[in-house]
């Protein structure tokens, strides 16, 4: 479906409001095969309402999302396949609580492509193994920390063996000596190449792993850059007054 | 683990709250577990005294009713399995984005609630009769059923409502579409939240079962009465009717407020 050129998220032009308010304002990115793109921007500046676009979590009011080769708007296009490609990982983990850690994992690839449960189990042990938590397999999620939690839903994701994994403020709700454990996993797949698209308020991440950094705000993209234009030369004055508050 | 990390995702207990059943006692509230015992204490008491004392007429109508017994758990069991199946899809229907759905659903709740059950059972048995002619059990069934359903719906719409909305955001980015999501994540968490209200009903529509009486079920009360209108000792056939309700509604109670410990010590897992 789509080339090496191509980009695997094209977002063009894209516009949300909900009654009065402008949520996204003509929003142009596209996201490579294998780029990690890191969202930064002040709280309701729109950055978590385009990640959420992109899976159609959120409609949007104007403009195109195509996500690899899968226009999101026509309406012969299975969404649900499209979100198979697409994981997610949410600020509040949303693990299953009547589910074990194995079977949140096994549960998306066992019911919706049809996996064998001791394929699918092994497969499910082999990614909490990755995500350094296969001794909590058959414990509930109620159990676990926040930081083990986040994990577990990472490998869930990654149990579809999507294309591009989403990030909407992985480790906001975390306390924060749990926060290292999360981006070490996060670090791990993006070397692993994984196409990434992360909003996230850690400026260490960004830097580490970011091929380019997307400052958002009021809705609207203001600067687009690698870390290091980023971090020692924003162009923007709005992103030079929110690194001085944050940094 | 260290304790101090660990997140304790938002469990919110949520407490439908349908009122007509007899009161629930709580391990919590100690005055209604003494209330419980003393009620049942007493029923039993009254219940021993009137059969061995008085076995004439107590231990002849004892006797005479436990048929109606049967009938009368016959009718509730079934009546309740057909409102938990009118109940979920009504449930379902009052979520549906689909207006017309949601209408359908919303109105049959309204007109449901709006007549009072007595009226309900005459006009579904006569309209029912009018162009099938049913048995007077499968009728009162179904009109009990029917009714009840409406009052599951909003258990069901309820219980369906607690559930947090990233349990389906996280269903949906996986891929489940909206019905797989309702069945593999969402009704498997809220049938929690749903069961004790479920408990409730059950032991409302047993009490109103005495209303099938009049439509020719032979149920306890109807037991009763065909003793009564025989023996004419209503007062005495009546005492022992409600001595019976009494203690099967209080053993079940009690059942149902074990039930509730049990699922919410499985929330605390």
């Amino acid at each position: 479906m789509s080339n090496d050129n191509a980009p695997i998220i094209r977002i063009a032009d894209v516009s949300k409001f909900y009654d009065q308010v402008i949520a996204l304002a003509h929003v142009d990115l596209d996201v490579a095969q294998g780029e990690k793109v890191v969202i930064i921007g002040p709280s309701g500046s729109g950055k978590s309402t385009l990640l959420r676009a992109i899976n159609r979590l959120e409609d949007i009011s104007a403009g195109k999302i195509v996500v690899d080769g899968f226009d999101l708007d026509d309406p012969t296009v299975d969404i649900n396949k499209v979100r198979m490609e697409v994981g997610m990982v949410f600020q509040s983990f949303n693990l299953f609580p009547h589910k074990t850690v194995l079977q949140n994992v096994t549960l998306a690839p066992v019911k919706l492509k049809g996996m064998p449960r001791d394929e699918a189990d092994a497969m499910a042990r082999r990614l909490l193994d990755k995500v350094g938590i296969l001794d909590k397999a058959d414990v509930y999620p109620a159990k676990l920390s926040g930081g083990q939690q986040q994990r577990v839903a990472i490998a869930r994701a990654l149990a579809m063996s999507p294309k591009i994994m989403l990030f909407d403020e992985p480790t906001s709700a975390l306390d924060p000596e749990m926060i290292g454990e999360v981006l070490d996993v996060m670090v791990k797949l993006a070397r692993e190449g994984m196409t990434m698209v992360c909003v996230t308020h850690e400026m260490g991440f960004a830097r580490e792993v970011a091929d380019r950094i997307v400052f958002m705000d009021g809705g609207q993209i203001l600067e687009v850059a690698t870390p290091a234009e980023f971090y020692t030369a924003p162009r923007h004055p709005r992103t030079r007054k929110f690194l001085e508050q944050i940094l | 683990m260290k304790q101090q990390g660990k997140v304790v995702v938002e469990e919110t207990p949520v407490v439908i709250d349908v009122g007509d059943g007899a009161a629930i006692p709580k391990a919590s509230d100690k005055g209604l577990v003494s209330a419980w015992r003393i009620s049942f204490a007493g029923a039993l008491a009254v219940l021993a005294y009137l059969l061995i004392f008085q076995p004439d007429p107590y231990l002849r109508i004892f006797k005479f009713v436990p048929d109606g017994i049967l009938i009368t758990f016959q009718v509730t069991v079934c009546s309740i399995a057909l409102a938990l199946v009118i109940g979920l899809v009504t449930g379902l229907g009052r979520i549906s984005r689909n207006k017309h759905i949601n209408l359908i659903a919303s109105t049959y709740v309204e007109i449901v609630r709006g007549v009072p059950l007595l009226v309900q059972l005459f006009y579904i048995y006569y309209a029912l009769g009018r162009i099938v002619q049913v048995p007077d059990l499968l009728a009162a069934i179904f009109s009990m059923g029917f009714c009840y359903g409406a009052y599951m719906g909003e258990v069901f719409r309820a219980g369906i409502a607690s559930i947090p909305v990233g349990q389906t955001e996280a269903a949906r980015s996986l891929g489940f579409n909206r019905a797989q999501t309702m069945y593999h994540v969402i009704l498997p968490q809220a049938w929690r939240t749903i069961l004790p209200p479920v408990g409730n009903e059950f032991i409302a529509l047993l009490k109103d079962t005495s209303l099938v009486s009049i439509l020719g079920v032979a149920d306890l009360l109807r037991r009763g009465r065909e003793f009564a209108s025989e023996s004419f000792q209503y007062f005495e056939t009546f005492t022992m009717v409600a001595v019976l309700y009494l203690i099967i509604t209080l053993i079940l109670s009690k059942l149902v407020s074990i039930m509730e410990d049990r699922l919410s010590h499985h929330v605390k897992r």
